[in-house]
């Protein structure tokens, strides 16, 4: 059942000066599950679909639905508060609030969410646990490596219970070691959990990872095929 | 809320030395300004209060056209009934008739114009606070014939001192002149060197006696128990006894009301800079917090932060910022104010040119609760207001932000 649908999706930034056509009639699906990756040369349009897909831009013509929702159309309030329920984002600057440790920036999102303290106390926690940073859940992020960071990131993302997460360019600022981390638990989250996951990424180890890659030329979609992914060990 | 507090008052010690330097700024700032107030207010008052207790009192009454003339004759009819009224009037706290003309002093030295005015020792000692005014030699009260008091500068200015003899020439009510000669028993030094030099005090009946062959008075000094009750004695005053007119001290000196006034619009452009300057101040840490934070801001939004809320965060912090600096000002402020109000602030440096302007060079401030309330609901206004701006400028951020890099 596919959870989002963009149709005919154009987006035109500079209409009116020097149009720069960043997304031209896009139709695509996603499934609830799905472990995608969007590829694609830089002005490709892979960043704007994802902002268009995660209400933080809105389309020059088209519509995005999710869950049956036609978020194009949303009021500016009512598509925040769409996303606080419905989307988890993962940026590529982590973009963390620099002073609240890694447990409170789990929480935060919750707390917006009007959650119950004692739950949110309790699944932060067993977030920060499930990404391996049991050990620095009172840390602020200039205690912490890029890798740990983004981590938090993610834990924040699945705090909020969302229908999916967009990730863009999460590996992009990470060694490779982290950035291999981080897709471990990424791709854990997804099968034990059916967390769905879409990125938009230059990064090779993202898009070895991804059952379903997309690739984007133009502002078009160039190709949109499944893969085969080997089990990591 | 308790969120958006704690997130602002983190925000706020993100750069703990601008956070402090702006804070210390509104300390000093609203200290310097809420003193400088209370400074104002207490000269104001002290200036009013000495005034009206030492010179003006809260009513007198003349003869319609004394004030303007001047003249001896112009005299206040029916003083024995005025009299009776004063003393049986519960609102009376004490009265003072007096004997005014005007005439030359002449000592070897050399000659002055000056007022004298006749005065009965016992009841102006009970009306007024003149007599703490003499620094040497006594009032009116000895033994003493034909006695006279006299200002500083006036003595210094014919060379004379306690136990001279002044010559004081006037016309009487016939238009006669007539001279009479008085030992000095005293010298007084107000507020004032002007007033110090145009005026002398003698005995009413030794005033009387050459002035008319019946006692006359051409002024009469009232103190009541407290000063809202003036202009209810004046009107009661005016409308029960004809041929005087009473006045409430603010209609006998409206240099003084003009005093109250000015002091308002000191305290309220004093005020109006301190604000001035900390709206600025606010507005200019805040702007550079948000333009620092853009990114995180849009972060905040993407992941579905309210703009009412992030509007809110940002007014927080402003207000957080600025009620902490003007909590510890006001503080600050209040505890100089209160010490020096018993022991006043001297500025001794300035004394001659005080007196030539006739204020004191001791200040004791005064700031009433009302004022402090006042200046702090400014605070808070001009926080809300100052920091409108850059929260509207935050509520306008992109959720594209997040994702530009830094």
């Amino acid at each position: 059942m596919s959870i989002i649908k963009t149709e005919n999706l154009s987006k035109v930034y500079n209409p009116d000066t020097v149009p720069v056509h960043a997304l031209n009639n896009v139709n695509i699906s996603f499934e609830e599950g799905e472990f995608t990756a969007v590829r694609g040369p830089s002005g490709s349009g892979k960043t704007t679909l994802l902002n268009m897909i995660g209400g933080l831009d809105k389309p020059t013509e088209g519509s995005v639905t999710i869950d049956g929702v036609d978020i194009s159309k949303l009021k500016d309030s009512k598509r925040i508060d769409f996303r606080l329920h419905n989307i988890g984002f993962v940026f590529q600057h982590y973009n963390l609030i620099p002073v609240f440790t890694a447990r409170e920036n789990v929480s935060f999102i919750m707390l917006l969410q009007k959650r119950g303290k004692k739950e949110i106390r309790e699944r932060a926690d067993a977030l920060l646990d499930k990404v391996g940073l049991s050990k620095k859940k009172d840390s602020r992020p200039v205690q912490m490596s890029g890798g740990e960071q983004q981590r938090v990131a993610v834990a924040r993302a699945l705090a909020s219970e969302p229908k999916f997460i967009l990730a863009d360019e999460p590996t992009a600022n990470l060694d490779t070691e982290s950035a291999m981390n981080l897709l471990d638990i990424m791709n854990r989250m997804n099968k034990e959990q059916n967390v769905t996951f879409i990125f938009s990424t230059h990064d090779q180890r993202v898009i070895d990872r991804a059952r379903r890659v997309i690739t984007m030329v133009d502002g078009a979609i160039h190709k949109d095929e499944e893969q085969h992914v080997a089990e990591q060990a | 809320m308790k969120t958006l507090v704690n997130i602002s008052w983190r925000n706020i010690w993100r750069h703990p030395a601008r956070s402090s330097v702006l804070i210390a700024a509104i300390v000093a700032g609203l200290w310097a300004g809420v003193v400088t107030v209370g400074l104002v207010n207490g000269l104001m008052l002290q200036r009013i209060d000495y005034l009206i207790e030492s010179e003006v009192t809260h009513a007198q009454l003349h003869h319609p056209e004394f004030l303007a003339e001047g003249y001896s004759w112009l005299s206040i009819p029916d003083h024995d009934e005025i009299k009776n009224w004063l003393e049986n009037d519960g609102r009376v706290k004490a009265f003072s008739f007096r004997t005014i003309t005007d005439g030359m002093l002449q000592s070897p030295v050399k000659t002055s114009g000056v007022r004298i005015r006749g005065v009965d020792s016992e009841s102006e000692r009970r009306t007024t606070t003149f007599h703490e005014n003499i620094v040497e030699g006594s009032y009116l009260d000895d033994d003493t014939p034909s006695a006279v008091i006299m200002g500083k500068t006036l003595a210094d200015d014919h060379n004379m001192e306690i136990g001279n003899r002044i010559v004081l020439t006037f016309e009487d009510t016939n238009n006669e002149l007539v001279s009479g000669s008085f030992n000095i028993v005293g010298i007084f030094q107000s507020a004032s060197t002007t007033y110090d030099e145009r005026n002398v005090f003698v005995r009413s009946n030794d005033l009387i006696r050459q002035l008319s062959d019946s006692p006359i008075y051409h002024e009469a000094g009232i103190m009541l128990e407290n000063e809202e009750l003036a202009s209810a004695v004046v009107s009661e005053l005016n409308s029960s006894f004809s041929g005087i007119e009473a006045q409430t001290w603010r209609q006998l000196s409206p240099e003084l009301s003009m005093l109250v006034e000015l002091g308002g619009v000191m305290v309220i452009l004093i005020t109006l800079i301190i604000m001035i300057a900390l709206a600025f101040g606010i507005l200019n840490t805040m702007l550079m917090a948000l333009f620092e934070r853009m990114r995180e801001l849009g972060m905040l939004i993407s992941i579905g932060m309210s703009r009412l809320r992030v509007f809110t965060m940002i007014m927080t912090e402003a207000v957080i910022l600025t009620i902490t600096g003007a909590a510890a000002g006001m503080l600050l402020a209040w505890i100089t104010i209160r010490h020096f109000s018993t022991s006043g602030v001297n500025l001794e440096m300035f004394a001659e040119g005080a007196a030539q302007l006739g204020w004191d060079y001791i200040i004791y401030p005064v700031l009433t609760p009302m004022e402090f309330v006042a200046i702090l609901a400014v605070v808070v206004v001009i926080t809300l207001v100052a920091s409108a701006y850059p929260a509207m400028k935050g509520v306008r951020i992109n959720p594209l932000e997040a994702s530009k890099s830094a």
